[in-house]
């Protein structure tokens, strides 16, 4: 039973990953920026997310603010953070986005207070059975789902819509696409406000499962999820959604084998490196 | 003796073969025009030719030596030089530094000596005299951002000679210089060629080319057409038929 | 002026940090998210070596030499990937490195190695030897950029294809640029150790490196002087104003963010901006 409550939470774990990285690798497939200041979002919307819980006690609506409301926000920050660093070395957006995320988590602990939120009852924490020993909570079960769910949506608005038509010919090519008639700047827009919606969505997750929010939340999930997308071949759904969940079990499973000697986030990175050694361009990537 | 042979070579991207199954000797002391129309694969072959591209198939050798498993830097080093057709001029750099850099690049295969080495003086007026001669000697302190293109061809040209080449490999040196000043260059590309040195001269201006070089090989579609005395290939009904609709139809 | 001997300390060894980067980063154009694991591996090499009886001045050679060979291998990395890849190898060695320290009982686990032994001389001492290594290390890196090799490093900084295409084996200098920058990194740590004497996996977290980039991106990438002059103030500002140590991140995320928004080229460039306006 270890085994599966392993893989299992491996699972959750590697949902939430994925739920924060697609948003990275959107941004990246689109501007090729590592957007650092991404995990800021994520812990964002777990702020809004607490509060609106504990001042409204509907967790729906906390959700859907947190998105909407990041979502705007990640708009304003390609607007006036990245926009301007368009021509410029990919690298010095890359040190802008660092700054902005650090200078965030510090803004966040003024405003916020350093020692975090917690709900005043936290929501779904019910325990079920779904194998015969193995018990997960509703949040956890929440993850996965709507991890599923929002995936799906997305694989079916970038297939079938107009929209996600346009969007994928912007990434592939951006100046053919703007020859189509593409308004390549509302497809950014479009992009930043659901990948931060995304995240916004992963941050209240977290909150949910650790219930605790905190400034510095997103530290973590930003390098690993940089890790992540770099894993999946940098501007790859796919191979970043693999990486996530790879990550996710490799970890649990990682942190009961080798956890005396790297601690959890060591083996992510361990895991990092040794791939890119051998795959330099990612996971799925050939040769 | 041969000094470059390119054997059986093929290069594709995706599923176009921009060069498919081409052979190619230059030797010593040989001026060899190289034409052909857009996307023919010229540029593709002196890639392949420099290392910056591993070709699928197929061997290039350089003296007698297969090298198509070398780095670039390494055949650089062993005599080739190339003008790339998109000017890649090093914008942090001055137009001195740029081919005073190439200048020494010899000195530099151990980068112990090139820390214990700071005298730039003799490389400058090497990278001066080469700047002179094609025809940027103002220039020197300028930076590569202040010129247009017909001068970062020469800057190309310039830093190719630099290397001291026993190979030379330009990739449409004369684009960017109108006819009075591309006449001038070929006349100057013309007195490069010596007892030891190769050269391989890419051109639209197959005017140009046929005036200076004693040999032409035309290439269409990725594949060899025609390679023999300039006179020949011109006449040849395989060059019409490549460049139909274009310049000589 | 124990004050002042501390003062002084914290920036020489600030000043050897960040210039060290600033070889890998400014001259070299590799971009490392992980200095301060070399900054980390000489500090533990040098601690458990002066510990154990070793005079400093002779164990900040081991210390630069570990944190060298592993720079060595890193920069072996870096000829596998490039650019953006290669800015997050770096930063997964860091992690690495910190992940890996927390787990060793010898290297004092999570708890860190206290009772540093201080140096022969004292503060004092340790302020000699630290003005010495950085005076040193301002030296090399002055001549480096005179030499052929900052020639090189220009060119691979610039466009790596490009230095290629003129001959220069850019695999071999990066590997040195790599190899000079975390040896150097390595005697700051060894000297940082038995500054504060006492050292633990925190010490040398993701943000110590973020610290060395923003003096080498503030200072202006590559300029010497710029870095040292950027590392010196920032290194100190926080002893001297209570705001500036409270909101350390703050400030080092708006001054990156800001420089290279409206002055890419740092304080270096701004100087010489400025100069160049007096003169007319
Ligand atoms: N890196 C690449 N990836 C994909 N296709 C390429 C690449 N480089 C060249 N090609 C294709 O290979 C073919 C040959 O290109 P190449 O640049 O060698 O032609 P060329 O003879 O130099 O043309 P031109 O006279 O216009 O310079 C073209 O169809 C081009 O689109
Ligand atoms: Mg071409």
């Amino acid at each position: 039973m270890l085994l599966l409550d392993l893989g299992l939470q491996g699972l959750v774990q590697g949902a939430i990953y994925a739920l924060i990285a697609l948003g990275l690798t959107l941004v990246y497939g689109l501007l090729r920026i590592l957007h650092v200041a991404h995990a800021a979002l994520f812990t964002l919307g777990g702020y809004v997310g607490v509060i609106v819980t504990n001042g409204t006690g509907s967790l729906p609506l906390a959700i859907l603010l947190a998105m909407v409301s990041v979502g705007v926000i990640g708009i304003g920050v390609y607007r006036f953070c990245y926009r301007p660093l368009l021509n410029r070395s990919p690298l010095v957006a890359l040190i802008a986005s660092i700054g902005l995320f650090i200078a965030a988590e510090e803004i966040y602990r003024l405003v916020f207070g350093p020692y975090g939120l917690s709900f005043v009852t936290p929501p779904l924490q019910t325990q079920v059975e779904v194998f015969p020993g193995v018990f997960l909570s509703h949040a956890r079960l929440l993850v996965v789902g709507l991890s599923v769910v929002i995936i799906g949506i997305l694989a079916w608005l970038s297939g079938s819509t107009r929209t996600g038509v346009a969007w994928r010919a912007t990434v592939s090519d951006p100046d053919i696409a703007a020859s189509f008639g593409i308004n390549i700047e509302k497809v950014r827009y479009l992009n930043f406000f659901i990948g931060s919606a995304l995240a916004a969505l992963a941050g209240v997750m977290v909150a949910l499962l650790n219930n605790l929010v905190e400034p510095t939340m997103g530290a973590v999930p930003a390098y690993k999820a940089l890790a992540i997308i770099v894993l999946g071949g940098l501007g790859s759904v796919r191979g970043t959604l693999v990486a996530s969940l790879a990550l996710g079990v490799i970890e649990s499973f990682g942190t009961i084998y080798i956890g005396h000697l790297l601690d959890r986030d060591a083996i992510a990175f361990a895991f990092l490196v040794l791939v890119l050694m051998v795959r330099p361009r990612g996971l799925l990537s050939r040769g | 003796m041969s000094l470059l042979k390119v054997e059986n070579v093929t290069m594709r991207f995706g599923g176009v073969a921009a060069v498919e199954d081409v052979s190619l000797s230059v030797d010593q002391g040989e001026m060899l025009g190289f034409i052909g129309p857009n996307g023919a694969g010229k540029t593709t072959l002196m890639r392949i030719i420099t290392g910056v591209l591993r070709p699928q198939t197929g061997r290039v050798l350089f003296r007698g030596e297969d090298v198509t498993r070398w780095p670039v830097d390494r055949r650089i080093r062993a005599g080739l030089a190339l003008a790339q057709q998109i000017v890649k001029p090093l914008a942090s750099l001055s137009l001195v530094d740029n081919v005073a850099l190439a200048a020494g690049a010899h000195r530099m295969v151990s980068p112990l000596a090139a820390l214990l080495r700071t005298d730039r003086e003799t490389e400058r007026a090497k990278a001066g005299a080469l700047l002179d001669f094609v025809g940027l000697g103002d220039a020197l302190s300028m930076m590569p951002t202040e010129l247009p293109l017909g001068d970062l061809k020469r800057l190309e040209v310039a830093r190719a000679l630099a290397l001291e080449p026993v190979l030379l490999l330009l990739d449409e040196p004369l684009a960017g210089l109108n006819q009075g000043e591309a006449r001038a260059m070929a006349d100057l590309i013309a007195t490069l060629a010596g007892k030891h040195r190769g050269i391989v001269l890419i051109e639209h201006n197959v005017r140009e080319v046929s005036r200076i070089c004693p040999r032409i090989y035309v290439q269409d579609n990725g594949r060899g057409l025609v390679d023999g005395r300039a006179d020949e290939v011109l006449a040849s009904p395989e060059l019409r038929r490549a460049y139909l609709g274009e310049e000589l139809a | 002026m124990a004050y002042e001997i501390t003062v002084l300390t914290t920036m020489a060894i600030s000043i050897l940090f960040a210039l060290s980067l600033n070889v890998i980063t400014g001259f070299c154009g590799q971009v490392s998210l992980g200095h301060a694991a070399f900054y980390g591996i000489g500090a533990y090499t040098a601690a458990l070596l002066t510990k154990s009886g070793i005079p400093l001045a002779l164990a900040l050679l081991p210390a630069a030499a570990a944190a060298g060979a592993v720079g060595f291998v890193v920069g072996m990395a870096s000829l596998r990937v490039r650019d953006d890849f290669l800015a997050i190898t770096t930063m997964g060695v860091a992690f690495l490195f910190v992940g890996f320290v927390r787990k060793q009982e010898m290297l004092g686990g999570e708890i860190g190695i206290s009772g540093i032994p201080s140096v022969a001389f004292g503060r004092p001492g340790l302020l000699a030897l630290s003005l010495l290594c950085t005076a040193l290390f301002v030296l090399l890196t002055v001549h480096i950029r005179r030499s052929w090799m900052g020639f090189a490093f220009d060119s691979v900084a610039d466009d790596e294809d490009t230095a290629r295409i003129l001959g220069i084996d850019v695999p071999r200098f990066k590997l040195w640029a790599f190899v000079i920058g975390t040896a150097g990194a390595g005697v700051a740590g060894g000297l940082y150790a038995h500054h504060i004497r006492f050292i633990g996996p925190d010490s040398f977290g993701f943000l110590e490196s973020i610290t060395a980039l923003v003096m080498v991106i503030v200072g202006g990438i590559g300029s010497i002087w710029g870095v040292a002059l950027v590392a010196a103030i920032l290194s100190v500002l926080p002893l001297f104003l209570q705001f500036v140590d409270d909101y350390k991140l703050l400030l080092y995320g708006v001054l990156v963010f800001a420089t290279v928004r409206y002055a890419p080229g740092g304080v270096a460039g701004l100087a010489r901006t400025l100069a160049m306006r007096i003169r007319r």
